[in-house]
């Protein structure tokens, strides 16, 4: 036991489960490795993975050790309807992305990041826009989860915080470094199945340890009646609606998921896709609930961090052997988006940096590929590096989140309109970033003309999230009548209040004035762009004609077919 | 709410995710069974 009352795992155990996990996942992708790895496998496998590792994948790097953290938290804060006010938003990231990524699938099959499309359909100040926020997302992500890492060993074992940073850096980096993309797939399968199994035991046990429903009635008590309301207002303004804001631009701005779009068959993008919604939802949310019955226990987070709450549930309610299993999960989680943030930035690194820009669309497959590796062990140092520096990010975050919305409305809508130009995307994102600065940190006053002016940009920007949403599944004219009346609705409940609310107007103002900008810039232009010319563009970078077998260089000469230079 | 109910919010969650995790490895052993036949690699 620690100070703080939480159970630690012995030594050996420790170095034993570790040992287990990453031997576990190495040998399994020495399974698929490859003496001469395919360069498009390595960023997209053979775009046709079937449903259960393209769901189980899509879940896994979906859920890194925040998830569990966070929803624990909201239960703890707001009671019942906590942790579906975390979780359900973030299963929702993943519905809301499915209808354009089907369109972006159907329109450039061979794509291997969102970036290279938006290359192909706007040029190079577009794609950099779109590579770098997709480059600083993965790389934020990687150095969080190994943060998380270290602060588990640091919680559970008697080893320190470095050793956790390092050992989850060299354990993600040993299997994924060779095979890339398709050992991230692979082994998320096992991750998850470790994941689903852990949390599917522990839910339950802890549950009935406390003494189930009776027993939880029995401490209703400490619980306000907003907490013991499965409709609360509190939750939903203060975890529930910032994330709903979120939800496109997490999903839009991130490219492990637009990897996984690429990769999986393209029959099964939807089943895939609700799958993992699901499978996300039921996962986060259950052990969002372990939160929500810390407080009905009343338990006291240590030192007042409520990164405790689980682990001191864990401890004070699982034998050992079940706090193996919870140890497990976390590293399963975190180790499952690290390898797939690690398959993101060699992908970003490889296509849009090298292939590109840098070899100018002639670029030579095995060249690439060695980039690829070193992008890894160049992206894993740096993380290792930064987690041990245990940095304040939170400003980076902020930027990254401004970006994301900022870009949401020009990407979707360039896959759909055919008359938006670079220029129209580039400024766009640029007037948003800067109008989003200006609201997030109050380089204005916000008061008399300047607030009003951010209030209507906030409620063009929630019509702009609602309409595109309603777009997504329900097409053209109801995503504008929503997107319109959703604006006329929000321009008076926003005027005068919004303004309390620097998070959330920044947020919105974001989404506003992209779209505003974009559709003003747009409306002028008389460019029509042929969507067909972006499957034309968008093509594998590696020479099937140059397969003879797996023992041979996959590629001679070591250039790209003419047909891949975009 | 009741204790029914109670206990089903809090149980539905491990229930379904148990339920997902059967369909992810169904569906695997029979991607893993069609991928020998054909001779083809799974990822």
């Amino acid at each position: 036991m620690t100070d703080a009352g939480i159970y630690q795992l012995s030594l050996s155990t420790a170095v034993l489960l570790l040992l287990a996990f990453y031997g576990g996942t190495f040998l399994m992708s020495l399974a698929i490795g490859r003496k001469n790895e395919n360069v498009d496998g390595y960023m997209t496998s053979n775009s046709a993975i079937g449903f259960g590792f393209s769901a189980a994948s899509m879940i896994a790097t979906w859920i890194w050790a925040a998830s569990f953290y966070a929803s624990a938290t909201a239960g703890y804060k707001f009671g019942i309807s906590g942790p579906i006010h975390y979780g359900l938003w973030g299963a929702l990231m993943i519905l809301f992305i499915y209808p354009f990524g089907k369109r972006f699938r159907q329109l450039a099959p061979n794509a291997h990041t969102l970036a290279e499309v938006i290359h192909a359909r706007h040029g190079r100040s577009s794609q950099m826009i779109m590579a770098v926020s997709n480059l600083v997302g993965s790389a934020i992500s990687l150095m969080v989860n190994f943060t998380a890492a270290g602060t588990l060993v640091a919680v559970l074992t008697p080893l320190d915080f470095i050793h956790g940073v390092l050992i989850a850096g060299l354990g993600v980096l040993s299997y994924t470094l060779w095979s890339g993309f398709r050992a991230s797939v692979m082994t998320d399968f096992a991750q998850l199945v470790a994941m689903i199994l852990s949390a599917v035991i522990i839910i339950p046990v802890i549950y009935f340890q406390i003494g189930g429903a009776p027993a939880l009635l029995e401490q209703q008590w400490r619980l306000s009646d907003e907490q013991f309301s499965f409709f609360s207002k509190t939750a939903f303004l203060e975890q529930g609606a910032p994330f709903l804001v979120a939800v496109l631009a997490y999903a839009i701005g991130n490219q492990t998921i637009a990897q996984r779009l690429f990769a999986v068959r393209e029959d099964l993008i939807k089943p895939t896709f609700i799958t993992a919604t699901i499978g996300y939802g039921a996962v986060v949310i259950g052990l969002g609930m372990i939160g929500m019955l810390a407080l009905f226990v009343g338990l006291q987070p240590a030192d007042g961090n409520l990164n405790n709450i689980l682990p001191q549930m864990a401890s004070t309610f699982l034998p050992p052997v079940l706090i193996g299993f919870f140890f497990i999960l976390v590293i399963g989680s975190l180790s499952s988006t690290a390898d797939s943030d690690l398959a993101a930035l060699s992908a970003i690194t490889m296509t849009d940096l090298y292939a590109k820009n840098i070899a100018r669309g002639r670029p030579d497959p095995r060249k690439m590929l060695w980039l690829g590796r070193v992008t890894m062990i160049v992206a894993t140092m740096v993380g290792v590096i930064f987690a041990s520096l245990k940095l304040d990010i939170l400003v980076m975050l902020v930027f990254v989140g401004a970006l994301w919305g900022a870009i949401v409305f020009p990407v979707i809508a360039s896959f759909y309109w055919n008359r938006i130009t670079n220029r129209a995307f580039t400024v766009a994102v640029l007037a948003a970033l800067i109008a989003f600065t200006i609201a997030r940190f109050e380089l204005l006053p916000m008061t008399g003309a300047v607030a009003v002016f951010f209030e209507v940009a906030a409620a063009v920007g929630g019509g702009v999230v609602l309409g595109l949403m309603a777009f997504g599944f329900l097409g053209r004219t109801a995503g504008l009548l929503v997107g319109a009346v959703a604006m006329l609705v929000l321009i008076p409940v926003n005027l005068g209040t919004l303004r309390d609310y620097t998070v959330l107007i920044s947020s919105l103002t974001a989404y506003g004035v992209s779209a505003g900008v974009c559709v003003a810039l747009t409306l002028r232009s008389n460019e029509r762009f042929d969507f067909a010319l972006l499957a034309e563009r968008v093509t594998n970078f590696h020479d099937p004609a140059s397969e003879r077998d797996d023992e041979l260089p996959a590629v001679i000469g070591g250039n790209a077919p003419a047909a891949s230079r975009a | 709410m009741n204790e029914l109910m109670l206990s089903a919010y809090i149980l539905v969650w491990p229930a379904i995710a148990a339920l997902i995790l059967v369909m992810l490895v169904v569906s695997v052993i029979r991607d893993y069974r069609a991928a020998k036949e054909t001779g083809e690699d799974m990822v």
